[in-house]
């Protein structure tokens, strides 16, 4: 489950899509596309931890319960590899928190271990205009 | 004992006047038309005045013999026999004891009399009880948690759908909102599928308990999938022992049981990335009063990480449109209902064998719902 979509414009910023769920991919393709960015896509995290050495995307969105390597170990590695630990990672997960809380995964990962905290954490089914708006703001940093 | 000189007779001597007040256990004798007619001072301090009184009445607080009398089958067939009961005691207060009955024969096999030995199990009866339902609550709390989990990723997908459609209304572009309408389709099925399956998990208390074959549900099982397996170019076999005596079971949830097994374990032989001849087996046998189902394949097999979560909440490793993490689940929890285990070695890239262990012993009453009650252990005679 991989391949890569190209936008309008051949400047375009490159963002990984990282989900197990061909429509939750289609979805963000079509967004991302949409607002001019070039996706390409994988569906575990060890795929998606070889494209992200390989293509070095501008961004990554990350789903967590996957099949293979989970996004949490993804992320780990991705965040531990000097070469890779710059590239912003938006997770976009339906994971759910201890008491029902959405934002619990996210204060899991950024408490527990050494890894830094993500640079976006949005909760399935996402916000589009802030999800769109944080992605926006990440790439043009 | 006097055989031991002064002092086994000592020892003689004081058993027979003292055991019978200063054991700490409730003790009464009763005669066969259930008066008391001997009892030590525990069981008058538990139970209150029982001089000429029926046992029913002292211990239970009822106006009649109890339904299923233990006293009257020993008073029959001269067997000891242990049960766990529910009393009231004196003070009016609930009491849960296990009763043993040790019959009085006389040379000629006549038994006149029982004495009776009560010891309060209340402490562990409640701990038995609040443990289970600490369990259902957990369960439930899983439960809901993986619903949540399943319909947000539905939702993602439907939103995905509405976006298609109004954004390709917006540009006229009819391949995209015919691609939006199809994904908008395939999540409506999915939530069918979904609640379907939710529902099978919601509806267990409604097990029905027959005697059966336990190679029955097995063969339907394999039959079942014979056709998807061979599709996938997997050789489904089974392993079945022949004369397994017949056994209280609900048919329909072993069904479902070795059908969610058996669909797993054809799942791993499809996504496995090796190149072999895959094999699925569904074996049975009994061991030592213990039925054993089995189903063994050679397919993916799993790491340590996905080994973990396997039966510990709403888990798929298949993306929702294969499956809801509900199966294992639910399979679980049927194995509980019939009182035995569920347990799985795995390898990854090797292949997994799950393991369904239903004691006999311990399985559910014929004709009773799940199992809840307190069992009934007959002892043996002496």
């Amino acid at each position: 489950m991989s391949g890569s979509k190209q936008a309008a414009s051949p400047r375009a910023k490159r963002v990984l899509i990282v989900d197990d769920e061909p429509d939750v991919i289609g979805y963000l393709e079509m967004l991302l596309n949409d607002a001019g960015y070039e996706t390409f896509t994988a569906g575990d995290g060890t795929t998606a931890l070889e494209m992200a050495r390989r293509e070095r995307p501008d961004l990554v969105t990350l789903d967590i319960s996957m099949p293979r390597a989970s996004g949490t170990r993804f992320y780990k590695e991705v965040k531990k590899d000097p070469e890779l630990a710059p590239i912003p990672v938006v997770i976009v997960t339906a994971v759910t928190g201890y008491g029902g809380d959405p934002y619990g995964y996210e204060k899991f990962l950024s408490h527990r271990s050494l890894v830094p905290p993500p640079e976006g954490f949005f909760p399935k089914p996402i916000d589009r205009d802030a999800f769109l708006a944080a992605v926006q703001k990440l790439l043009a940093a | 004992m006097n055989a031991l000189g002064t002092r086994g007779g000592e020892i003689d001597s004081w058993v027979r006047s003292n055991l019978f007040d200063q054991i700490p256990v409730a003790l009464s004798v009763i005669s066969r038309d259930y008066r008391i007619v001997e009892a030590n001072s525990q069981f008058e301090d538990a139970y209150g005045d029982w001089r000429g009184r029926p046992c029913y009445e002292v211990c239970k607080d009822r106006t009649e013999p109890c339904m299923r009398c233990a006293a009257l089958e020993t008073f029959l067939d001269g067997k000891i026999r242990r049960r766990e009961e529910e009393g009231v005691m004196r003070n009016g207060k609930q009491i849960d004891y296990l009763v043993q009955m040790l019959p009085m024969t006389r040379p000629n096999g006549e038994i006149p009399f029982i004495l009776e030995m009560f010891t309060d199990i209340t402490p562990v009866k409640r701990l038995e009880r609040e443990k289970r339902e600490a369990e259902r609550m957990a369960a439930v709390g899983e439960t809901v948690a993986g619903v949540a989990h399943g319909v947000k990723n539905i939702l993602m997908g439907l939103e995905g759908g509405m976006y298609a459609v109004n954004t390709g209304i917006q540009m006229g572009d009819d391949e995209r909102i015919a691609r939006g309408w199809t994904v908008l389709e395939d999540n409506v099925t999915r939530i069918s599928a979904f609640v379907k399956e939710f529902l099978d998990f919601a509806k267990g208390t409604a097990t029905a308990v027959a005697l059966v074959d336990p190679n029955r549900p097995a063969r339907a099982v394999v039959d079942l999938f014979r056709e998807r397996a061979a599709q996938a170019g997997i050789r489904l076999e089974e392993e079945l022992q022949d004369g397994v005596p017949a056994a209280p079971l609900d048919e329909e949830g072993i069904h479902t049981c070795l059908a969610n097994l058996v669909s797993n374990a054809i799942d791993a032989c499809t996504l496995s990335d090796k190149e072999r001849d895959f094999v699925v087996t569904l074996a049975s046998r009994e061991e030592d009063g213990v039925l054993i189902y089995e189903v063994v394949d050679n397919g993916q097999g799993m790491d340590y990480e996905i080994s973990r979560k396997v039966f510990s909440r709403f888990f798929t490793t298949k993306g929702s449109d294969r499956g809801t993490g509900l199966g294992l689940l639910t399979t679980k929890r049927i194995v509980h209902q019939h009182g035995g285990r569920i347990s799985f070695e795995s390898k990854e890239g090797e292949g997994s064998v799950f393991r369904i262990e239903l004691p006999r012993a311990t399985l559910p009453a014929l004709g009773a719902g799940p199992k809840d009650g307190t069992p009934e252990t007959a002892g043996t005679t002496t």
